[in-house]
């Protein structure tokens, strides 16, 4: 059985206002060591943003106790899990084992994971991109990309 | 007044200022043609990338992108009932039920046309209005600069409707993010944490490419959108010369179109798709046949589609003159004018006129190009677009954004920063935050506080010296309306229709 007092507090409103509650008041514990006038501007911004939060926890928690039914923040939170996942695990490898090699693995798996499985069209997409990559941005701009840390650069 | 303004036109006709318009029109439609993208994400992409360009350059592709993405949202709306753009949702009322009358190609083409009416009449507003507006704010002293900022943040906060204190936290958030970095008077670290790259303080591309071209893509790919791309097929298009006789009854429609879009533009807090709304309400309730509305009335594809691109350009009148942006796509826009050192608000057209009227001409050039860009041939083209697998989509998207963000510094802290800001993003977006006063929190923070500082540091730390003079009170009295007119308004109309029904 579920517990409804449970669940009125994993109300995706009520856990950010209480995740923005919590980040000002550890923010603003260093704002202390600042001049009074360096810390003026983001004393009241942290201040307010308490202030603030503790007005949207009780907002949300008033709507509950009314019986409406809490925002929606997905339809399928595995598949948001899964692109946040996915975008995460690009960067982390771009910064670990280079650009060109993520971005080549990156592109195709992301597609074909989401849905789009052909794989002429998979392949030429990936030659596409990372060809028009190389000739743009490296060729034509001199930019360099992450070569990898894993390979010592 | 207004020499500075022709003074600029022959720096914009050059080679690569023309073939910038020209591209961001092309980019711009078809960005605004796949639904799920916009002209805020596609023009949050490209900042970054615009880092090495002539600010002229940066800023005609910009302009472009925003004309060409107002009007390639027509081309969804009207083949599949999907508004590429929130702002085409009025376009498709009347647009699908010709596309299904096998009248596809005559919708796009009213569309072009009566977009690019609407992006003309714009540009002339924000020609003809900014340069006055411009002289006004250069004689503001640091206290009413102050104000200034104070009065921009809360017109987005109050006017851009939902959750106020939402929008208030949007706006601290942003403004919080603003002092990180180095205390530009003192010269303390403010929350750098010991960590060198935050000394430099947040760039506004992370964040802008964070809150507003992450969250889309993560929805391209939630809801892989299956679209039966077979309406662009055959849209029966015939050459445009033939098409605009039976164009010329919209006039009436046209002028009031762009009168409502130039109007909302300015409005901080509105957008596209109120304008078009708007505008489409309008025509409807003066047509002489109401009844034939929602069943293919090419009139009210002109009325929608020239009010959504009348607000492009007189969006940024106030954003370009005082630092208030009219529109989400506005307000990334004042970033990518920040990334070229061009500071937006009074000092602007004092500073970089050359800049500033150069892309008024440029927005002109993007509305006009619209016709020839988005023609017969292309828009037959551009619904291919639709076609697109939108996996495929996702995952090229994601590798410009790492590399535009990576571009900045050659870092790629700045990425994880910016998958940082991007997780925030989605939360509010999918909680309805606001996202435009985030920047505006970020561009106008900074701006504010130096200001600030700087009106104490005459006054001897007298707090008083904020309230000295008549600008100054002006500007309290406009924040205060702005903040309580609202609700002051529902209170005294609630009177009314109390006594009235009484």
């Amino acid at each position: 059985m579920s517990n409804p007092d449970r669940s009125r507090l994993l109300r995706p409103e009520t856990l950010t206002a209480i995740g923005i509650f919590v980040a000002a008041a550890v923010f603003i514990v260093p704002t202390f060591d600042l001049p009074p006038m360096a810390a003026l501007l983001p004393a009241a911004m942290l201040v307010s943003l308490m202030i603030l939060a503790a007005f949207l926890l009780v907002n949300d928690q008033r709507k509950a106790a009314a019986g409406e039914p809490a925002e929606t923040m997905t339809r399928s939170p595995k598949r948001v899990a899964l692109a946040f996942g996915l975008v995460v695990l690009y960067a982390l490898s771009v910064d670990f084992i280079g650009f060109y090699v993520s971005t080549a693995i990156s592109v195709p798996l992301v597609a074909y994971v989401f849905g789009f499985r052909n794989p002429v069209g998979l392949a030429t997409a990936t030659v596409i991109v990372l060809a028009a990559i190389y000739l743009i941005f490296s060729i034509a701009m001199s930019q360099e990309f992450p070569a990898g840390r894993l390979w010592g650069n | 007044m207004y020499s500075d303004l022709l003074q600029s036109l022959p720096a914009v006709l050059t080679f690569a200022n023309f073939a910038a318009v020209i591209i961001g029109v092309v980019a711009g439609i078809v960005v605004g043609a796949l639904p799920g993208l916009s002209a805020t994400m596609a023009i949050s992409v490209l900042v970054p990338f615009t880092f090495g360009l002539d600010p002229l350059v940066a800023l005609g592709l910009m302009a472009g992108i925003y004309n060409g993405a107002m009007y390639g949202g027509a081309i969804p709306a009207v083949l599949l009932r999907i508004p590429g753009t929130p702002a085409a949702v009025a376009t498709s009322f009347d647009g699908y039920p010709m596309a299904q009358k096998g009248e596809g190609g005559f919708a796009l083409q009213v569309a072009v046309v009566s977009s690019a009416i609407g992006g003309i009449a714009s540009a002339f507003a924000l020609m003809l209005l900014a340069p006055p507006l411009s002289k006004v704010t250069l004689l503001f002293g640091p206290a009413e600069v102050f104000w200034v900022a104070v009065f921009g943040l809360c017109s987005i906060i109050f006017l851009l409707g939902g959750s106020v204190v939402k929008g208030l936290i949007s706006a601290c958030f942003g403004v919080f993010v603003s002092v990180i970095g180095s205390d530009p008077i003192l010269g303390v670290d403010r929350y750098t944490f010991g960590k060198l790259e935050m000394l430099d303080g947040i760039n506004i591309v992370i964040l802008l490419v964070g809150l507003y071209a992450l969250p889309p893509v993560i929805d391209l790919l939630e809801t892989p959108l299956k679209t039966d791309g077979s309406a662009s097929d055959n849209l029966g298009t015939e050459p445009i010369w033939k098409a605009l006789p039976r164009m010329f009854g919209f006039w009436k429609t046209w002028l009031r179109g762009s009168l409502i879009g130039i109007w909302i533009g300015i409005l901080p807090g509105a957008g596209g798709s109120m304008a078009a709304f708007m505008s489409y309400n309008e025509a409807r309730r003066t047509s002489k046949t109401p009844e034939t509305w929602g069943n293919g009335e090419p009139e009210g594809v002109a009325a929608a589609e020239t009010a959504n691109n009348a607000d492009t350009a007189s969006a940024l009148i106030p954003a370009l003159t005082l630092g208030i942006p009219g529109t989400a796509v506005a307000a990334v826009m004042l970033g990518g004018l920040l990334i070229h050192g061009l500071q937006p608000g009074p000092m602007l057209f004092r500073d970089n006129p050359d800049v500033v009227f150069g892309f008024m001409w440029q927005f002109l050039f993007g509305a006009i190009l619209l016709i020839f860009v988005g023609g017969s041939l292309a828009t037959n083209s551009f619904a291919k677009l639709l076609k697109l697998p939108r996996p495929l989509l996702g995952s090229v998207i994601i590798v410009l954004m790492l590399i535009g963000v990576y571009s900045i510094n050659g870092r790629m802290f700045d990425v994880y920063l910016m998958l940082g800001f991007g997780a925030i993003g989605y939360v509010m977006d999918k909680l309805k935050f606001p996202l435009p006063p985030v920047v505006l929190g970020l561009i106008l923070g900074a701006f504010a506080e130096e200001n600030l500082r700087l009106a104490l540091r005459i006054g001897r730390g007298n707090w008083g010296v904020l309230f000295q003079n008549t600008t100054s009170l002006i500007l309290v009295a406009m924040t205060l309306a702005v903040v309580f007119g609202p609700s002051l308004k529902r209170r005294f109309f609630k009177g009314k229709k109390i006594e009235g029904e009484g």
